[in-house]
């Protein structure tokens, strides 16, 4: 990874680690902490957006506190390659293949989420998901379904939001900038 | 360092930022630049450096002869030039020399003797994060001149700085010049570059249109202004010394 | 509090990786072992890995924090719409097995917070760093790992300065779903943008700074690593291998 590689992959992470946070403030049931990963998987490449992937998920658990984060680690890979591959067959170039592209990502990830949180953790991480899963476990869904259904249901949202974004950012790039960007031409 | 005939354009730019442009730097020099926005001064700060196309990418044609690679550039905002890794201005201006690979004491030295030029040694155990933007500026100057570099490149680096801060700023680069380091400085304040530099090169649409001595060259200090308003011939005098002397004379 | 706090205990004046390390291997044990009992043993040593840095009281209440609501829903989840067999607990039935399983996976929280607020709390970043240089990590790993967190904050700054921006342009931050959503796009978008547009200049001012440099760069102060602390990332490997054998060897029997 050359130097500005590296200054964007830093960029990616800061940007997941901060728009979770506008997130919140609006209220939105949804994270949008992988938007920095799945930009770095565009604009430079599926190995840096891994890296970018791995560090904030190391990152946010410093600043949390919440160290039970690490273990997702194995999602932000996923997300990363699928972003990367995404990227290679041109889906953010529409909003509309960007939104079913992160729709497909949605559901990976909530495939690959869901195992780890129900066997490591019994379900319950932190968060909104949880309490979906709580509700839907009192409705009378056994715990595996509820915490799938819990899972999918968010990332579904949140992973079509984050595409969704990404690709508006990347429509917006001055030409000066987007040409700074050669995986971006393919 | 000697440009000659320099041609330069950014990826994917139609029009090239520099044309035909050929200078030559001496060590122990302060030379300025000078002109409108996108006028090229940016541009041929990093082509100078060597930055440019080396990681701006581009095309470059013409030659370019440098006998050193020891040069460091320092833009205008404070901000982003930090490396981030730092939680002292000590280790903050010690980063360069210790990435070069210096032994332990020769970073110490370099580092103390560049926050001394800097003015700024009552900051070393602060942090980075908590300083103002002018004495983040400063700290960023002392970072780079504590690798002693040969060429000093410098795009504007007081434009954040209040004018004490500024002036202190560019008393400094004749100061760096008698040591011997060649000083290279891109400004739109002809105030201070009719003050500091010995020669300065006015760009327009990418090309040099006027090199020479700041009296010759340039014409828009208020002394001046004031100067040709009053009818005076040209050159005109730059700042008040200068109208005096010729006033007197 | 979460992150570093000054102290003057064995764990602080360590070498870095130390504490990390012991981190690690309490974290890697609460996953080697599935009975509430032998959690809560690993609790306790996540507790005594605190008491004996002095910063127990600090980070219990950070952990609390972070814990309680989980611990909450787990007992709901699992105890109370746990499976057969059931116990009486006044009005309530409370699942036994569904019990433990919430003490098992309430403890492996309360082990994981523990240890890693600890291992914040005795480890200073510029020592971190430090210690990272002098054993040859790459630049690039220091870089991300550290500087990120310096960049967080004036993003951060930068977020509320667009947010009021918009806001004077008529962004609504209230109202329906649909709305909230549709602020997102000119929240999100010229934040990052403007982050993209500085990176040539970071990339340029970390070039000159030595950010390329190959070879070793010198360290400075490099905290020294001493026979303890060796023995004692020695004793956390050995234990964890232990550990986790006898997990999956015993388990079989």
């Amino acid at each position: 990874m050359t130097l500005r590689d590296l200054v964007v992959v830093r960029l990616g992470v800061a940007v997941n680690l901060v728009v979770g946070q506008v997130a919140a403030a609006l209220l939105l049931p949804v994270y949008l902490d992988t938007i920095g990963t799945v930009l770095v998987a565009t604009l430079v490449g599926p190995r840096a957006a891994i890296v970018a992937g791995l560090t904030s998920q190391v990152l946010n658990a410093v600043l949390s506190g919440n160290f039970t984060w690490l273990p997702f680690g194995v999602v932000q890979i996923v997300i990363a390659l699928y972003a990367a591959l995404a990227a290679r067959l041109g889906a953010f170039r529409r909003l509309g293949t960007a939104v079913a592209a992160g729709f497909g990502l949605g559901i990976v990830a909530a495939s690959t989420s869901a195992p780890i949180s129900y066997y490591l953790f019994g379900g319950a991480t932190a968060g909104g998901v949880t309490a979906v899963t709580t509700v839907l476990r009192a409705l009378g869904a056994p715990l595996p379904v509820a915490v799938a259904a819990a899972s999918y249901s968010t990332d579904l949202l949140d992973k079509s939001l984050v595409f969704a974004l990404v690709a508006v950012v990347l429509r917006s790039l001055p030409r000066q900038m987007a040409v700074r960007f050669p995986m971006l031409a393919r | 360092m000697a440009l000659d005939a320099v041609t330069f354009a950014y990826p994917g730019a139609g029009t090239p930022a520099l044309l035909d442009v050929s200078l030559a730097i001496e060590a122990g020099t302060v030379t300025g630049v000078t002109g409108a926005v996108g006028a090229g001064t940016s541009t041929l700060l990093l082509v100078a450096g060597g930055f440019a196309p080396r990681l701006t990418g581009g095309a470059l044609s013409g030659r370019r002869d440098i006998a050193t690679n020891r040069i460091s550039i320092v833009f205008a905002t404070p901000w982003t030039q930090l490396t981030g890794l730092a939680t002292t201005v000590r280790a903050e201006v010690a980063f360069g020399p210790a990435s070069l690979g210096w032994p332990r004491g020769s970073v110490l030295a370099a580092c103390e003797a560049a926050l001394r030029d800097l003015g700024v040694e009552h900051l070393a155990d602060r942090d980075p994060g908590t300083l103002s933007g002018g004495e983040l500026q400063r700290v960023v100057v002392a970072s780079v001149l504590a690798m002693e570099p040969e060429l000093l490149v410098l795009d504007d680096p007081a434009a954040e700085l209040d004018p004490a801060g500024a002036d202190a700023l560019y008393a400094l680069l004749p100061e760096l010049a008698r040591r011997g380091t060649a000083v290279l400085v891109a400004t739109p304040d002809s105030e201070r570059l009719a003050r500091t530099a010995e020669r300065v090169l006015v760009m327009e649409g990418g090309r040099v249109a006027r090199d020479g001595p700041p009296a010759a060259v340039l014409d828009d200090t208020d002394v001046a202004r004031i100067a040709w308003a009053a009818g005076c011939p040209a050159p005109y005098p730059l700042d008040v010394a200068a109208l005096v002397a010729r006033v007197v004379r | 509090m979460i992150g570093y706090v000054p102290g003057a205990s064995a764990l602080h004046r360590a070498h870095p990786y130390t504490p990390l390390a012991i981190a690690t291997g309490l974290f890697l044990m609460a996953f080697a072992v599935s009975a509430p009992g032998a959690v809560w043993v690993v609790v306790a040593a996540a507790a005594l890995f605190a008491a004996s840095a002095g910063v127990l009281g600090t980070v219990l209440r950070p952990a609390a924090i972070l814990a309680l609501p989980t611990w909450v829903l787990l007992t709901i989840l699992h105890g109370l719409l746990g499976g057969a067999p059931h116990v009486m607990l006044g009005p309530v039935a409370f699942s036994v097995a569904g019990g433990e399983r919430a003490l098992v996976f309430g403890g492996r929280l309360a082990a994981i917070l523990l240890a890693f607020l600890t291992a914040l709390a005795t480890v200073s970043p510029a020592r971190l760093v430090e210690a990272m240089t002098a054993r040859g990590v790459p630049f690039g790993r220091v870089y991300l790992l550290v500087s990120t967190l310096t960049v967080v904050p004036r993003l951060r700054a930068r977020v509320r300065r667009i947010v009021d921006a918009q806001q004077c342009r008529g962004l609504r931050l209230g109202g329906s779903p649909l709305a909230r959503l549709r602020a997102l796009g000119p929240l999100v978008v010229p934040l990052v943008l403007s982050a993209l547009a500085e990176v040539d200049e970071q990339a340029l001012a970390l070039d000159v700074r030595g950010g390329t440099a190959r070879g070793r760069r010198t360290a400075l102060d490099p905290p020294a690593e001493r026979r303890a602390d060796r023995a004692v990332r020695w004793v956390v490997v050995t234990a964890v291998v232990a550990a986790y054998a006898w997990k999956f060897l015993g388990a079989g029997r």
